[in-house]
């Protein structure tokens, strides 16, 4: 039962990153990127600073007309989303091992 | 669909029962503060509130010097100027603390009648807007002052946080606190427990890290690093960027339940705020 529900979660996961891997603009990429951010803080409560600034620099070069850096930086924004919903998801299911008996 | 989250979430449910019987609070105090007296023999159990000049001993010797003149001492005095200043409507701190404001051991608590952990800065502040007056900013200036006069007058005092039995959402605060400790963080990958529990008395970069036990009794703190003082949340906050975390807002619910766990973690200590730290 929870392996169904585990790969239902990945295979969310995988859809909407697949969608946002295609077509859209960069400036649509940027925000694709930081809806993910919000999600994943309402979700667990874990947020990196990182994907914070990596959203900012994309805007900064989006504004600065490069738009091929920006769009790398709004994916690399997205996988430190990702990585950051993997770690609540594996701290999740070890912390207790950390506590002292 | 429905269903197979419906059993999931019974699962789940069934397990967080069964570690419950297996391990309430009081257990995890003891075993929490068994662990820093077994990895630091040399440390009598009510120094642990010195934070960590209670086991490095290289350092521990500049720190008295500075608590000799500390550095505290004048916000101490500015609190108490505060703290008796008549608000508008004629009435002052005295009125909702005492005469002294010798308080500390009531905080942090569990607020029945709202579901929350209340602590002694938010009580501070919902005493102030109850009286019409503005509330302070929680990091820094004005209330540290205050909260070093009504620490400094509850010196001695025991920590003794309590979590009421009857109240099942104040279990589930000091849960969440619990598990915010532990659970790795930030981009860096790091729990609380890393720094101040397994790999306390470690160095990173150029501090060595304070036992977890211990956390909980000497606050506000000036800080050489600041050149100010700062409240609990503040330093939250810095251990949580330090990790390339975001900081969470300081007495929002995240850090306050926290607090609350951490505080009793530190039960049985002696409360000794304010303090001096690197
Ligand atoms: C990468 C290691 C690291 C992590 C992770 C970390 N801290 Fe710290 N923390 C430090 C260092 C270094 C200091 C300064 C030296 C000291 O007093 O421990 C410090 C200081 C503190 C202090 C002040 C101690 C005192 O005596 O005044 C508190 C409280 C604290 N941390 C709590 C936490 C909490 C809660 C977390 C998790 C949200 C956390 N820390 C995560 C390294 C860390």
């Amino acid at each position: 039962m929870k392996f169904k529900l585990k790969m239902l979660i990945v295979g969310l996961a995988l859809t909407t990153s697949g969608a946002f891997a295609g077509n859209g603009t960069t400036a649509e990429h940027i925000e694709a990127a930081t809806a993910a951010y919000k999600q994943v803080a309402k979700d667990t409560s874990y947020q990196w600073t990182t994907t914070v600034r990596t959203i900012k620099a994309a805007r900064k070069a989006l504004e600065a007309g490069d738009d091929k850096a920006a769009r790398k930086l709004a994916h690399q924004a997205m996988d430190l989303v990702e990585a950051t919903r993997l770690q609540a998801k594996i701290e999740g299911e070890t912390w207790q091992m950390r506590v002292p008996k | 669909m429905k269903k197979i989250i419906g059993s999931a979430l019974a699962g789940t449910l069934g397990l967080s029962i069964a570690f419950g019987i297996s391990a309430g609070p009081v257990e995890d105090q003891i075993a929490f503060q068994k662990y820093y007296e077994n990895r630091f023999p040399d440390t009598p159990t009510e120094d642990f509130a010195n934070g960590v000049y209670s086991i490095l001993p290289a350092a521990r010797e500049q720190w008295e010097a500075i608590e000799e003149f500390p550095p505290y001492e004048l916000a101490i005095e500015a609190g108490e100027e505060f703290y008796n200043k008549p608000f508008a409507n004629g009435k002052s701190l005295a009125d909702c603390f005492g005469a002294d404001g010798a308080v500390r051991n009531q905080y942090p608590k569990w607020d029945s009648e709202r579901g929350m952990v209340v602590t002694m800065e938010l009580a501070i502040n919902e005493c102030l807007t109850a009286n019409g007056e503005k509330p302070l900013k929680y990091k820094k200036g004005k209330i540290t002052e205050v909260t070093a006069f009504m620490s400094f007058n509850s010196r001695g005092q025991k920590v003794d946080v309590k979590i009421p039995s009857d109240d099942p959402r104040a279990l589930a605060a000091y849960e969440n606190g619990k598990e915010h400790f532990y659970t790795k963080r930030g981009q860096l990958n790091f729990a609380c427990a890393d720094c101040h529990l397994l790999t306390a008395g470690n160095l990173y970069r150029a501090d060595t890290t304070s036992p977890g036990f211990g956390h909980g009794t000497h606050w506000p703190v000036f800080r050489s690093k600041w050149q100010s003082m700062g409240t609990l949340h503040r330093r939250f906050g810095g251990c949580h960027k330090n990790i390339r975390a975001n900081p969470y807002k300081a007495q929002g619910e995240e850090y306050r339940n926290l607090e609350y766990f951490v505080t009793y973690m530190s039960n049985g200590l002696e409360f000794n705020g304010p303090a001096a730290r690197k």
